[in-house]
């Protein structure tokens, strides 16, 4: 693997150099909010964030995507494929929270049975440079409970990690060296790679919250019908907050609009936390309150998912726990789960 | 304020103890510093549960109509001599109070399903201006002493007089105290200052129109549509939102830009003479949406037009549920005559 050490104030440098060249996706401050977008010329990247207040799982999976265009004739309907929309691009400073929520998004779009040309080609042409979490942001942080970790290179095409005076950058992949160029040509030597395991033990350390979270999906099985369903929603909202910030949920919702003769069908993100999701056209809905949305949403994070693909479709990034208006506590949940026979 | 949530927890216990109420709608602390967060208890002895302070946030009236509009679904099937009623007991200030009237006005729910301790209120403290205030630090932890916020961060320990960081709405507040109430959990509680309620509107009225569409187009840009405005807002409280309508579907649902301007006027609109003031959609709004400024351009609009304040007394009908022959219809535009306020 090659490894680079590049001074700290040389990252954004290096960002805005890759953006001449490609698009390239990154953190910026957009009023309050860092929010991850298409870095335009003359934007400053902010490479100094705790996270992203959106996930940036909105390149590969956007919250309206166009798959197909179809006009009315007298001839009848034509039907146009939409051109996947995909350019060559770099999506830098990613979280490894984030990053590892692209292994989990590949698992589902990227299956053996199912094959989602959208997501694929955007993913396959996107470079992921993801900057580790010497110290982890926030209290809200449990990446370690649910197989993450803050200095993890899962999902990471390129991983920098802050060692203290300068960056290491360890070029994790074939598609990751593409981008060596940009980034000087001094090598990193053993004592970089000692220094960022003490960082890794660090950061892990300064994890607050952490729970055996792989054990609770035995638990939840057995309680499908349980009682400990009936106190979660009460307070909730049914708002997309959670869902929509989330890195990994990837429900989504495919719709028609028409405008005079020209329709264009859209895939948009949907949310279990809405009352419409899955209701059916007769009216009836199986999930008819939201307790069973609740349900749902841990089951598929904490069960489903572990089921069907191996893994937990959480990564522990902590943004629904800080941003739920009305503070419900996924990591409360699990917990209290956990207590359950 | 810890004399009136000692007050308000044992009228609590009282109401649940006598069963005057099968459920109690309150706040509790967070799981994160700083917060407080609505609770729902049954029994008398949860009410030691309940908090009351400046971290207190939301507008509780929407889970009382939430609630007994489920529960009055849920009787549907049942034979008309069985049904039960079920009477919410809910902590309310000035503000949630004055969204009950509107249920009331509205006719969601009879003023027998509802008992309200009423608490006064200072105002509470919104999360983004004590965020700004630590610098986007996270709070490892804090406490609220008396009037001061002290939250300990990794750069040390700060202190914030929560009078710096009041939500914009509590900071104008006209009914701060509740309009109604069956027993209140202290003494009235001083003005705010509603002199200033339209400072901000009447210096955005007098921008030119250029800036204040371009300001609009900004804030409803930021908008991811999660709807989580809406789902707070009591007022907001219709089976099947215009928005998620498909024969005919009134807005589109994707990102559209215009979809979204469209659905937040709307929504906007919608509030009309039903709007309190109470912040609960901007400070839910995970996007930093300023929806108030819109919102309180309808309200002085619904103000100086009709001399409605939203909620402010059961007598007074909100503009847009009763009829006056003299009411005022010169903003009506006329092809000839024009029209005023275009
Ligand atoms: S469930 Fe919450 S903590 Fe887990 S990945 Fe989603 S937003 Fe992050
Ligand atoms: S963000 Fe909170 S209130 Fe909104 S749907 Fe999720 S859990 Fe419910
Ligand atoms: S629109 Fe916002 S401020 Fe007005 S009543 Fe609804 S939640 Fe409260
Ligand atoms: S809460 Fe904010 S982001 Fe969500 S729909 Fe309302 S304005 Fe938009």
């Amino acid at each position: 693997m090659e490894k680079r050490l590049i001074k700290k104030e040389a990252l954004a440098g290096i960002a805005k150099r890759i953006a001449e060249d490609v698009t390239v996706y990154a953190p910026v401050r957009v009023e309050e909010n860092v929010l991850f977008k298409v870095l335009e010329k003359g934007e400053e990247p902010l490479f100094t964030y705790q996270n992203s207040k959106n996930a940036p799982k909105n390149f590969f999976f956007p919250r309206s995507e166009v798959m197909l265009r179809y006009t009315r004739t007298p001839k009848g309907v034509e039907f146009t494929a939409e051109e996947l929309f995909a350019r060559d691009g770099v999506l830098m400073g990613a979280r490894p929270c984030d990053a590892r929520s692209f292994v989990l998004l590949d698992m589902l779009f990227d299956q053996e049975k199912y094959k989602d040309p959208y997501y694929i080609e955007k993913r396959n042409r996107t470079t992921v440079v993801s900057l580790a979490c010497a110290k982890p942001p926030y209290r809200e942080c449990f990446c370690t409970s649910v197989g993450g970790h803050p200095v993890d290179d899962k999902g990471a095409d390129v991983l920098i990690t802050d060692i203290g005076d300068v960056f290491l950058v360890e070029f994790v992949t074939p598609k990751g060296e593409k981008l060596l160029k940009y980034f000087g040509d001094q090598k990193a030597d053993a004592a970089s790679e000692e220094k960022k395991a003490a960082v890794a033990a660090a950061a892990e350390a300064a994890l607050t919250w952490k729970i055996a979270t792989h054990e609770v999906k035995e638990k939840l099985d057995r309680n499908f019908n349980s009682p400990f369903w009936d106190g979660i929603h009460k307070k909730c909202l049914a708002c997309g907050t959670c869902t929509f910030l989330c890195p990994t949920c990837h429900c989504f919702d495919i719709s028609d609009e028409m405008k005079y003769d020209d329709g264009r069908r859209l895939r948009n993100w949907d949310s279990c936390m809405f009352p419409l999701f899955t209701k059916e056209t007769s009216g009836h809905n199986p999930r008819p309150t939201q307790k069973e949305r609740w349900r749902q949403r841990v089951m598929h994070k904490f069960s489903y998912y572990p089921e069907n693909f191996g893994a937990i479709a959480c990564v522990g990034c902590g943004r629904c726990v800080q941003s739920c208006p009305v503070n419900i506590d996924i990591r409360k949940i699990v917990a209290e789960a956990m207590e359950l026979a | 304020m810890e004399n009136i949530e000692k007050k308000m927890r044992e009228e609590a216990r009282r109401l649940l103890e006598e069963k005057r109420v099968d459920v109690l709608i309150g706040y509790e602390a967070g799981t994160l510093p700083l917060t407080a967060t609505p609770c729902f208890i049954t029994a008398p002895e949860e009410a030691e549960r309940l908090v009351w302070n400046r971290f207190c946030n939301h507008n509780l009236a929407k889970y009382v109509h939430d609630v007994i509009s489920q529960h009055r679904n849920s009787q549907k099937r049942v034979k008309p001599e069985d049904r039960k009623k079920k009477v919410v007991g809910v902590v309310a200030r000035g503000c949630t109070t004055r969204s009950i009237v509107i249920h009331l006005q509205e006719r969601q729910y009879g003023r027998d399903e509802v008992v309200i301790i009423g608490v006064p209120c200072t105002g509470y403290a919104d999360r983004r201006k004590v965020s700004q205030a630590l610098g986007g630090e996270a709070v490892l932890e804090g406490a609220l002493e008396g009037d001061v916020i002290r939250a300990v961060t990794e750069g040390g320990e700060k202190k914030i007089a929560v009078a710096d960081v009041l939500a914009d709405n509590c900071r104008t507040c006209r009914f701060n105290n509740p309009i109604i109430s069956d027993v209140m959990a202290g003494e009235a509680a001083p003005p705010m200052n509603p002199e200033a309620e339209y400072d901000e509107v009447t210096a955005f009225e007098n921008l030119p129109i250029e800036e204040r569409w371009a300001y609009f187009v900004k804030e409803m840009g930021k908008c991811i549509r999660c709807y989580a405005c809406r789902q707070a807002c009591p007022s907001c409280y219709c089976p099947v939102c215009f928005v998620e309508q498909s024969r005919p579907a009134w807005v589109g649902i994707s990102d559209d830009p215009s979809d979204t301007q469209v659905f937040q006027i709307m929504r906007l609109y919608h509030m009309v003479g039903r709007c309190v003031d109470c912040g609960s959609c901007v400070s839910v709004c995970p996007m930093g949406v300023d929806l108030r400024k819109f919102l309180k351009k309808l309200d002085k609009d619904a103000f100086e037009l009709f001399q409605n304040r939203a909620g402010s007394s059961l007598e007074d009908l909100p503009p847009l549920s009763r009829h006056r022959e003299n009411d005022n219809e010169d903003f009506i535009y006329h092809p000839e005559i024009g029209g005023h306020n275009t």
